[in-house]
C-alpha cells in the first residue's frame, strides 16, 4: 500500500471553532469514546482511501491577531491549510481574505486548500451566505464545506476531501515536502458509508481523469501546467453537496455543480 | 527540581572572557570569548602544524586546551548530566587535558571495540592505530557503553549494524575535519553537512540490501541511533559553536525576559491561575522541564522534553477551563511559562535543534509541532510590544524600563511570601464558605415559606371541605315506655341513685386530684343533671372537634358516656328525652349515630374552629371539680347514644357498640395537646389529662 504523510495547518479566526472541528472529527472517525485526553493541538490521524493511505499531521495554530507574527512558522512546510470561519459572523470570513493573502506571500510550494464554514446549525444568526463563500473560496482555489461541531455535520468531507488533494500533489510529485513511503500497515480505518467516500474512492483510483480533479491552488512560484492559474470560471470544483443540502432544501446554483 | 535549580546558576564573572576583554566567555571555548578563542586557536593549530607534520588527520590535536580549565569549569550541563548518572564522573576526568581531541577518538574508540573478533581486518587496522598513539588508549566512558549496548540491542543483522557504525565513523569524522579547517566557518555549512549526511542515511537505511531484513521500526530506531551518537559525542562541537552569534542572542533574550518580569496571565489573556496552588505546581512541572531541555545532549531528547512540557501546560489548561484546550489557549500559557521559566541557552538549544536534528523531525510530528509553538513563543517574546500585550505604548515602556512599578502575583509568591499566599487561598476557601452559607440560609427561609405555605393551604382544604359537608346530628329519641319507666324510677329513689351509684363513679376520678367538699359536689351533680338534659337537646352537636373547646358541655356529656354506662345518668337525660315524646327504633338509630360519629371524629380533630358548639354557653367553669376533670371528653353525640344505650340494657351496648370507637378514642389519649378529645376507661387518667386539656381550654378562651 501507497502512503502519504502530509501537513496540515488550520487556520482561522479566535473562537471559531478550529479546535472543536479537528477534535470532533477526530473523535467520530477513530471512534474513540473518549475526547482526547492530553495533546489536543496536535493530532495524527490516518485515512484509507482505495489503495492509499494518508497520515494526516493536523498542526492547530493560535487564531489571535497577536500572534499572525508567529504563524510562518506553523504553515511552513505544510501541504494543506484548513481556513476556518465563523458563519455567524462576517468579520471571520473577511479575515479569511488576509491569511490567504499571507499564505501566499509565505508559500512556496503547491497547498491544498480548504474553505470551512462552521456553525452552520445557527442558521437563524447566519451572517455569510453560502453564495458568497462559495465564489470566494473558487477565486482562490479552495474547496468550499459548510460544517457543524455541534451536530457534527459536514467534518468528514473536510478532511476526506484534503486527504485527496494530497494524493492528488503527491500524483503530480510538485512538492518536495510531502512525504511519501511505501506502508506495509493493514487497514487502520475505513470510513463510514456515505456516499462521498466512494467518490472519494473513485477519485482515488482515477487520480488523472480531469473530470474528478478536485481544484488546488499553486501558491508563489508558478509550476508549469495546465492548472497553474485559478480563475473562477471554466473549472471544475467539488460541490460542498451532502445529504445536510438536501435537507435544508437550499437550491444549489447549477453553475458549480459538476456531478 | 530542587537539587538541580541551584547547579544552574552560574556567577556574572564566570560568564565573562578569560582573557578579560569584557565580552562573555563559554566554557565551551574553555571561557574565552569566541574572538580570543579564534584567534588562540588558529595560533596553536600553526604552531602544531609546524610540529606535527606527519600527523594523520585523526590525530591531530591542534586544539589543546589548559589541563586545569576543564575541571574547574565545567559546563552547567556536564553537572545536570553527571547528578542524573547519565554520565559517570569518570566521563570528564578520564578525558584528559583536551577535550577536543579526546571527542574525536570515542567513536571510533566504540566502533572498535564492537567490531572486534568478528571483523580482524579492522582489528589489525585499530591495533595499528592504537600502535600510533598510545597516549589515547582508555576505557570507554558509560556514554559509550550505553550506545554500544544499544548496538548491541538493535534488531539489525550485523552487517547493518556494521554499516551503522562506519556511517556513524564517517560523519564523525566529517564534522570534525569542518571545524578543524583553517578556513572561515559557517554553520550553514555544517548544518547542511549533517542534513545531507542524514539524508544519505536514511537513503542507505531504505535501500541498502543490507537492511532489507529490518522493519520499519528498526529501520527509524536505526536512523534514531544514528542521529543520537552523532549528536551527543559532537555536542560540544556544535552547540552553540564559537562561529555564530548564539550566546549573543542567548543574552539578550534572557535579559528581555528578565525585563519582562512584570507580564502576567491576564497581559497575555491565558487563563493560568497564578494564585492558585495547584496550577502553580502544574507550572512549576512544565517549568522545570523546559529548564531541562538544556541539560540533554541530542535533539531528540530536547525534544521529548518540549513535548513534556507542553503535556504539563495542557493538563493545566484542561483544569483550568474544564475542558479540552485549544491552540489559542495553549501559545499564551506557554509564552507565560517561557517567561516565568527564563531558560538558559535558549537561543542555542533552538538554534541546535533546528540546525543539527533530522529536518523530518522538526518539520512534523508531536517534537515538531511542539518545537514550533516553542520557537514561536520565544519569536513573540522577542518582538513583543504594548500592543500585543493590549497595553500601551507609554505603559509597556515605563514597565520595560522599570519606571512603574509592578507586582504580580507570580513574584509575590516567588518572594518567599508563602504566608501571604496562604492567606489569599484561605481568603478563597472563606470566600467560598460564605457563599454557601448564604445558600443555606436563603434555603431555609425559603423552606419555612413553603411550610408555611402548605400549611395554609391544607387547613382552607379542611375547611372548605368542612363547609361543605357539615355534619349533623339529631337527637336520638327514646321509646315513651322507656321514659315513662325512667320516670318511675327517678320518682321512686332519685335521691338515692344519684348520690350512690352516680356520685360514686363521678368523683373517684376527681378525687384523685382534688379534695372536693361534699357541698359543691352536691351542687355540681344537681348541675350535671341540668347540662346533660341540656346536651341532649342541643340538636348541633354534629361537630365534633369543639369538644375541647368547651370544657364545660364535655363535663356533662362524661357521665353520658357509654363507656361509662352510668345509668341513674342516663335516666335523668332520658327523662329529657322523653319530652320530646318520639319513639324511634332503638338498634338502628343508636347503630347509625354511632357510626356518624367515628367517621367524624377524625376530621373534626383538625379544625374545632367552626363547631357549633363553640356557641353554647355553659356555665360551669365555677364548679371547681367538673372543671378540673376535663377530660371528660365525651362526643355530645357518644352521650345520645349512651342515652338510648342504657335504656337497652348494659350487655346490650356491648354488642352494638361499633369496635373501631373504643381503639380510637384510647388512641387519641396521648395526643391531647393537639385538641384531640379522648376518653379514657380509666377514671384515674383524667388526672393527668385534665391538666393538658384545662391550659388548651383556657388559650382556646383567649
Amino acid at each position: 500500500m501507497r502512503g502519504i504523510e502530509g501537513k496540515v495547518v488550520v487556520l482561522g479566526s479566535r473562537g471559531v471553532g478550529k479546535s472543536r472541528l479537528v477534535i470532533r472529527y477526530i473523535k467520530n472517525a477513530l471512534h474513540r469514546a473518549e475526547e482526547p485526553t492530553i495533546a489536543v493541538s496536535f493530532f495524527t490521524c490516518n485515512i484509507i482511501l482505495d489503495d492509499v493511505k494518508i497520515k494526516l499531521q493536523i498542526w492547530d495554530t493560535a487564531g489571535q491577531e497577536r500572534f499572525r507574527a508567529v504563524a510562518p512558522m506553523y504553515y511552513r512546510n505544510a501541504n494543506a491549510a484548513i481556513l476556518v470561519f465563523d458563519l455567524t459572523q462576517y468579520k471571520t470570513f473577511t479575515e479569511i481574505k488576509s491569511w490567504i493573502q499571507e499564505l501566499h506571500r509565505n508559500v512556496q510550494d503547491p497547498m491544498i486548500l480548504t474553505l470551512v464554514g462552521n456553525k452552520m446549525d445557527m442558521q437563524s444568526h447566519r451572517a455569510v451566505s453560502r453564495d458568497e463563500a462559495f465564489v470566494f473560496a473558487s477565486s482562490i482555489g479552495a474547496t468550499y464545506f459548510e460544517t457543524s461541531t455541534e451536530t457534527d455535520q459536514g467534518l468528514e468531507q473536510v478532511f476526506l476531501s484534503t486527504a485527496m488533494g494530497l494524493v492528488r500533489l503527491a500524483d503530480e510529485g510538485k512538492t518536495h515536502s510531502l512525504r511519501s513511503f511505501q506502508s506495509t500497515d493493514s487497514l487502520a480505518y475505513t470510513n463510514g458509508n456515505t456516499a462521498f467516500s466512494y467518490t472519494a474512492a473513485a477519485l482515488a483510483r482515477n487520480p488523472d481523469s480531469a473530470a474528478f480533479r478536485l481544484p488546488y491552488v499553486h501558491i508563489g512560484i508558478p509550476v508549469d501546467g495546465q492548472d497553474v492559474k485559478t480563475t473562477g470560471e471554466g473549472r471544475l470544483e467539488t460541490p460542498s453537496w451532502s445529504i445536510e443540502h438536501i435537507a435544508l432544501g437550499e437550491v444549489e446554483n447549477p453553475r458549480w455543480c459538476c456531478y | 527540581m530542587a537539587n538541580r535549580a541551584p547547579m544552574l546558576r552560574i556567577g556574572q564573572q564566570d560568564l565573562k572572557c578569560r582573557q578579560g576583554c569584557g565580552f562573555y566567555g563559554n566554557t565551551q571555548f574553555d571561557g574565552l570569548c569566541s574572538k580570543c578563542f579564534r584567534e588562540r586557536n588558529d595560533k596553536q593549530r600553526k604552531r602544531l602544524l609546524i610540529v606535527t607534520e606527519k600527523a594523520t588527520e585523526d590525530n591531530n590535536d591542534n586544539i589543546p586546551s589548559g589541563p586545569s580549565s576543564i575541571a574547574e569549569r565545567r559546563s552547567p550541563q556536564h553537572l545536570l548530566s553527571l547528578g542524573r548518572g547519565k554520565k559517570q564522573p569518570e566521563t570528564s576526568q578520564v578525558e584528559s587535558p583536551s577535550t577536543m581531541p579526546k571527542k574525536k577518538s570515542i567513536v571510533p574508540a566504540v566502533l572498535q571495540k564492537t567490531l572486534k573478533g568478528k571483523f580482524p581486518a579492522v582489528t589489525n587496522q585499530q591495533q595499528q592505530q592504537q600502535q600510533q598513539q598510545p597516549q589515547q588508549k582508555r576505557v570507554p566512558t558509560a556514554t559509550e557503553n550505553q550506545f554500544m549496548l544499544q548496538l548491541r540491542q538493535m534488531r539489525l543483522p550485523d552487517d547493518a549494524k556494521h554499516k551503522l557504525k562506519s556511517e556513524i565513523k564517517r560523519l564523525d569524522h566529517e564534522i570534525r575535519k569542518y571545524m578543524n579547517t583553517n578556513n572561515a566557518k559557517n554553520v550553514d555549512e555544517l548544518s547542511d553537512l549533517v542534513q545531507n549526511a542524514y539524508t544519505r542515511f536514511s537513503n542507505v537505511v531504505h535501500n541498502d540490501p543490507r537492511f532489507e531484513m529490518a522493519s520499519s521500526e528498526d529501520r527509524d530506531s536505526a536512523i534514531d541511533f544514528f542521529e543520537k551518537v552523532i549528536m551527543t559525542q559532537n555536542h560540544n562541537l556544535l552547540f552553540s559553536p564559537y562561529f555564530t552569534s548564539d550566546e549573543e542572542s542567548d543574552v539578550k533574550v534572557q535579559k528581555r525576559i528578565r525585563q519582562l518580569s512584570w507580564i502576567t496571565a491576564k497581559h497575555l489573556d491565558c487563563s493560568i491561575d497564578e494564585v492558585n496552588a495547584e496550577a502553580r505546581d502544574l507550572v512549576y512541572n512544565a517549568i522545570s522541564e523546559l529548564v531541562g531541555i538544556d541539560s540533554y545532549y541530542s535533539p531528540q531528547e530536547k525534544l521529548l522534553c518540549t513535548v513534556r512540557c507542553c503535556r504539563h501546560i495542557f493538563e493545566l489548561l484542561k483544569r483550568a477551563t474544564g475542558g479540552p484546550a485549544s491552540a489559542d489557549d495553549f501559545l499564551p500559557a506557554l509564552i507565560f511559562v517561557v517567561l516565568k521559566a527564563n531558560p538558559v541557552r535558549l537561543h542555542s538549544n533552538l538554534n541546535f535543534v533546528n540546525r543539527f536534528t533530522n529536518a523530518s523531525r522538526v518539520m512534523s510530528g508531536e517534537g515538531g509541532y511542539y518545537f514550533t509553538n516553542l520557537c514561536s513563543a520565544i519569536a513573540f517574546i522577542e518582538n513583543l510590544n504594548g500592543e500585543s500585550l493590549s497595553i500601551s505604548a507609554e505603559e509597556f515602556d515605563a514597565l520595560m524600563s522599570g519606571e512603574q512599578a509592578f507586582s504580580t502575583p507570580w513574584e509575590s509568591a516567588l518572594l518567599a511570601c508563602e504566608s501571604l499566599h496562604l492567606i489569599s487561598e484561605n481568603m478563597k476557601c472563606m470566600e467560598l464558605l460564605q457563599k454557601r452559607n448564604s445558600m443555606i440560609n436563603t434555603g431555609i427561609t425559603d423552606f419555612e415559606r413553603e411550610l408555611i405555605d402548605f400549611q395554609r393551604e391544607v387547613t382552607e382544604k379542611v375547611d372548605t371541605v368542612m363547609a361543605k359537608a357539615p355534619l349533623t346530628l339529631l337527637p336520638i329519641k327514646t321509646p315513651a315506655f322507656l321514659i315513662k319507666q325512667a320516670r318511675a324510677h327517678l320518682a321512686q329513689d332519685s335521691v338515692e341513685a344519684a348520690m350512690g351509684h352516680y356520685q360514686s363513679n363521678l368523683l373517684s376520678g376527681a378525687l384523685s386530684q382534688h379534695a372536693l367538699s361534699p357541698k359543691s359536689k352536691d351542687i355540681a351533680l344537681e348541675d350535671a343533671h341540668n347540662l346533660t338534659l341540656k346536651d341532649t337537646s342541643i340538636n348541633s352537636v354534629g361537630r365534633l372537634s369543639p369538644l375541647l373547646q368547651n370544657q364545660p358541655q364535655q363535663q356533662d356529656q362524661l357521665f353520658a358516656s357509654p363507656i361509662f354506662n352510668y345509668t341513674p345518668f342516663d335516666a335523668v337525660s332520658l327523662l329529657e328525652e322523653s319530652s320530646d315524646g318520639d319513639v324511634m327504633m332503638l338498634g338502628t338509630e343508636f347503630q347509625g349515630g354511632l357510626t356518624n360519629i367515628n367517621y367524624d371524629f377524625d376530621l373534626s380533630d383538625q379544625s374545632g374552629d367552626n363547631s357549633v358548639a363553640d356557641e353554647s354557653k355553659l356555665n360551669l367553669d365555677e364548679f371547681d371539680p367538673l372543671v378540673q376533670r376535663p377530660v371528660a371528653t365525651a362526643t355530645p353525640l357518644l352521650d345520645t347514644t349512651t342515652d338510648s344505650l342504657i335504656d337497652c340494657d348494659v350487655p346490650g351496648t356491648a354488642v352494638l357498640l361499633p369496635s373501631p370507637l373504643k381503639p380510637e378514642v384510647a388512641n387519641y389519649r396521648g395526643f391531647s395537646n393537639f385538641d384531640i378529645p379522648s376518653i379514657s376507661c380509666n377514671t384515674g387518667d383524667f388526672s393527668s389529662l385534665g391538666q393538658d386539656v384545662n391550659e388548651t381550654m383556657e388559650t382556646n378562651k383567649k
